[in-house]
């Protein structure tokens, strides 16, 4: 017995050495010395902080009051050194990668989000002087406003995205960089065709299949989006199409069902539990009645 | 229940001397008092334990994310069984017409009424948001036996009171002129139970009618009610849980507990209160053998329940074999087989043993340990969730209950005692009535004195 309990201790304080000495988080050189190429400004710490409430604060707590959650190893407090010793770069790819417990966001958040919810992060920092990234010129032309349309040409099985960039009056479509289409879903997006870099026109061609399932009336919702998020930041647009198959499939939660709400009980199960409560409770009624005869037989 | 009743038996000797009997401990004395009020303040130590966890929430328990069912959940599973005894002895028996259950009919519905009020109060106990328990009747769907629990709890409380106050109802008559040490409050309440009972033989037809639809529905509601919470389990997946024959492991586990509460009250009513001449020394050795009966089908669905998953040993089953076997929890579960059931069921082989004070003393084992057998049923299957246990503290692992928790626990079993002492102090704890008739029709086997 004690020998036994000795080896647990024993065997607790190598656990307890051993997880206080996580390994290192290694990032990429490549990705901890990227940096955003949009100053921070207090709408990107705004929109950051209500990304944060949302994303992290569950795990992480309020930034400076370390009420963080109890996971081994612990998520650091925002406002820490542990948090933000790490650069720019290195945040960004943590937070989209993740680690064991913490979640990776690449594909719950935009890559622009993930910079808003940084500079959220580095506001908790009075030392920290933000550091530019060279904005990559696309072809030495800047736009006022670069533009993603979407038509359908279902002879075809075609869809086509049309990238422009608009500078004053001028309208110029924009060649050679690479688009994604995809298609809502339930839970999240299915990506239709390749992604396909535009043409001189500025276009994009992809096919989709003719059976891809739409709504009732043959809708779906597609979403094109510029790969790159440096050039332009987040270019993307949304436009409902009738290009599917009409499906018409009752919803999940249509039957009646043990899991279902309550309106949907199963009916044998309805009948069952109404006619036994009935019936058990229609008998202390009677019970009571007669309590009542007795009552009146004794005045 | 016999279906008519001699009434000759009002006219008989032996009434005056039976009421005299049943009736000189009842009433409010200074014992009683110094009683009551060590119980109270007992509770109320509880009950500031409570006002802890409705401050602080269910964090000052021991329950954490894996083992989210502990010690209050055990407890009402042990209440809710304890609670079927009074269908066991008053339905059962009583209807199946043996005539020993007579005495001590009172004793098991004053169980059935403390032990289902309180199992409500204990399920109310594992709610961190107490006040949102009209939820239940606002939002809770049909479909779910927490639902059913809450029904049958309510129904078979409900029956148990009833039956308690109507089988009474002949002795609050009988009273009437008889309690006059008593203060002038219970007589009243007495006036006021026994209805207008003026012992008309119409009266006592249409009441022998009356308890006999509720000794006949209490039986469903009393099979519902256990079942129903074994369901609570059953209707899981986990390992530990996911058998089949639940709902008569519960039941029959159920009356080995109730069994013994009796037991035990029937031993203080013997001592305290001077009532040896009823609860005679051939009834304990009746309840002796009644309480290994069903302690011994209780054996047998033990060996079911543990024996086929231990010859299978299923991956999940195994870890949850293993703990319970030779792991983290062998000790309690082996002394709760031991003690509770197999060490019981040997002694009460021998006639010696199933005198009033080694009765009293098994009875008293096998209560403690059914108590802990239902926390047995509950965390070690909680502690072994499928997935891995991952990235959460030491303390999450294992569960182990607070003081807070202990104490509220301890207080709801304070609150059953108080409502036992008050039923069993202030109102006649065994049937004059149902005594007096059938002494009075057996005249040669109870002499006038
Ligand atoms: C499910 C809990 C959880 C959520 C939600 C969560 N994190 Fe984490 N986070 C962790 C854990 C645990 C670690 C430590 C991981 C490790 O070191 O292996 C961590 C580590 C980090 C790190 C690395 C710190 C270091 O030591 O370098 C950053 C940065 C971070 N989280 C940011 C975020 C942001 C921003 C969000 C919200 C978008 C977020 N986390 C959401 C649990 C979480």
């Amino acid at each position: 017995m004690i020998l036994k309990s000795t080896f647990f201790v024993v065997l607790n304080f190598v656990a307890v050495v051993l997880l206080a000495q996580t390994t290192p988080w290694e990032v990429p050189a490549d990705r901890s010395a990227k940096l955003s190429t949009a100053a921070f400004t207090d709408q990107n710490r705004n929109t950051g902080k209500d990304l944060y409430q949302t994303n992290c604060k569950s795990c992480h707590g309020d930034p400076g009051k370390n009420n963080v959650i109890k996971l081994v190893p612990p998520p650091p407090d925002p406002a820490t050194t542990q948090l933000q010793q790490n650069s720019d770069g290195s945040l960004h790819y943590k937070i989209s990668e993740g680690r064991g417990a913490m979640p990776a966001f690449k594909n719950i958040m935009s890559s622009a989000d993930i910079w808003n919810v940084i500079s959220y992060l580095r506001s908790y920092n009075k030392d920290y002087r933000q550091l530019l990234a060279v904005k990559p010129a696309y072809g030495g032309e800047v736009f006022d406003k670069v533009d993603l349309k979407l038509t359908a040409d279902p002879t075809h099985n075609a869809i086509v995205a049309q990238l422009t960039g608009l500078k004053g009056s001028l309208v110029k479509p924009i060649a050679g960089l690479e688009v994604k289409l995809f298609a809502k879903r339930y839970f999240g997006n299915l990506m239709v065709d390749k992604p396909m870099d535009t043409d001189t026109e500025g276009k994009a061609l992809f096919s989709y299949p003719k059976n891809l399932p739409g709504d009732a009336s043959g809708k779906v919702s597609l979403i094109a989006q510029l790969s790159n998020e440096e050039l332009f930041g987040l270019v993307r647009t949304e436009s409902t199409m009738a290009i599917g198959l009409p499906t018409d499939r009752p919803p999940l939660n249509e039957p009646r069902a043990l899991w279902n709400v309550v309106q949907k009980t199963p009916i044998w199960l309805l009948v069952t539990y109404l006619a036994s409560v009935l019936i058990v409770w229609g008998f202390i009624v009677l019970a009571l009645l007669k309590l009542r005869a007795i009552f009146k037989l004794g005045e | 229940m016999a279906s008519e009743v001699n009434t000759k038996f009002l006219q008989d000797k032996r009434l005056d001397r039976i009421a005299s009997d049943i009736l000189r401990p009842v009433g409010v004395d200074r014992s009683f008092l110094i009683w009551m009020s060590s119980l109270s303040m007992l509770l109320f130590v509880c009950l500031y334990a409570y006002y802890i966890q409705l401050d602080k929430g269910l964090i000052v328990t021991g329950m954490r994310d894996y083992v989210s069912w502990g010690m209050y959940i055990s407890n009402f599973v042990f209440f809710v069984a304890t609670s079927l005894v009074g269908m066991l002895i008053s339905s059962v028996l009583g209807m199946m017409g043996y005539k020993w259950v007579k005495p001590i009919g009172r004793i098991a519905e004053i169980i059935a009424v403390a032990f289902s009020a309180v199992a409500g109060i204990v399920i109310v106990s594992d709610m961190g948001r107490p006040e949102r328990l009209a939820y239940v009747f606002m939002f809770g769907r049909i479909q779910s036996p927490i639902l059913w629990d809450v029904t049958v709890v309510v129904t078979y409380m409900t029956l148990s009171i009833l039956l308690y106050i109507f089988t009474m109802i002949p002795d609050m008559a009988i009273s009437r002129g008889r309690i006059g040490h008593t203060p002038v409050w219970l007589q009243k309440t007495y006036e006021f139970l026994s209805f207008n009972f003026q012992h008309k033989p119409e009266q006592y037809k249409i009441l022998l009618k009356a308890v006999r639809i509720l000794l006949i529905m209490i039986v469903p509601t009393a099979f519902a009610i256990h079942t129903v919470t074994s369901w609570l389990f059953a209707v899981t997946t986990r390992p530990g849980w996911d058998s089949t024959i639940f709902g008569p492991y519960f039941l029959t586990g159920a009356f080995v507990a109730g069994s013994a509460a009796v037991i035990i009250l029937m031993f203080v009513v013997r001592n305290s209160y001077k009532l040896s001449r009823y609860i005679t020394v051939e009834l304990f050795d009746k309840m002796g053998k009644l309480l290994f009966l069903v302690s011994i089908v209780y054996f047998y669905f033990n060996l079911n329940e543990y024996l086929v998953p231990a010859y299978k040993m299923k991956t999940f089953e195994a870890r949850h074999i293993i703990e319970l076997f030779v792991g983290e929890h062998a000790f309690m579960f082996w002394s709760v087989q031991l003690l509770g059931l197999i060490i019981p069921m040997i002694l009460l082989l021998f006639k010696s043993m199933r005198k009033p004070v080694p009765m009293f003393i098994i009875a008293i084992v096998v209560l403690i340990a059914s108590w802990f057998k239902r926390l047995l049923i509950v965390v070690p299957t909680m502690e072994a969730p499928f997935l891995p246990k991952q990235n959460v503290p030491d303390a999450w692992m294992l569960y182990h209950p607070t003081i807070v928790e202990s104490a509220i626990t301890v207080g709801t079993i304070t609150m059953a005692v108080m409502i036992i002492s008050v039923l069993m102090k202030l109102f006649p704890v065994i049937p004059i009535w149902e005594i007096a008739e059938e002494e009075s029709a057996h005249p040669d086997q109870h002499p006038v004195e």
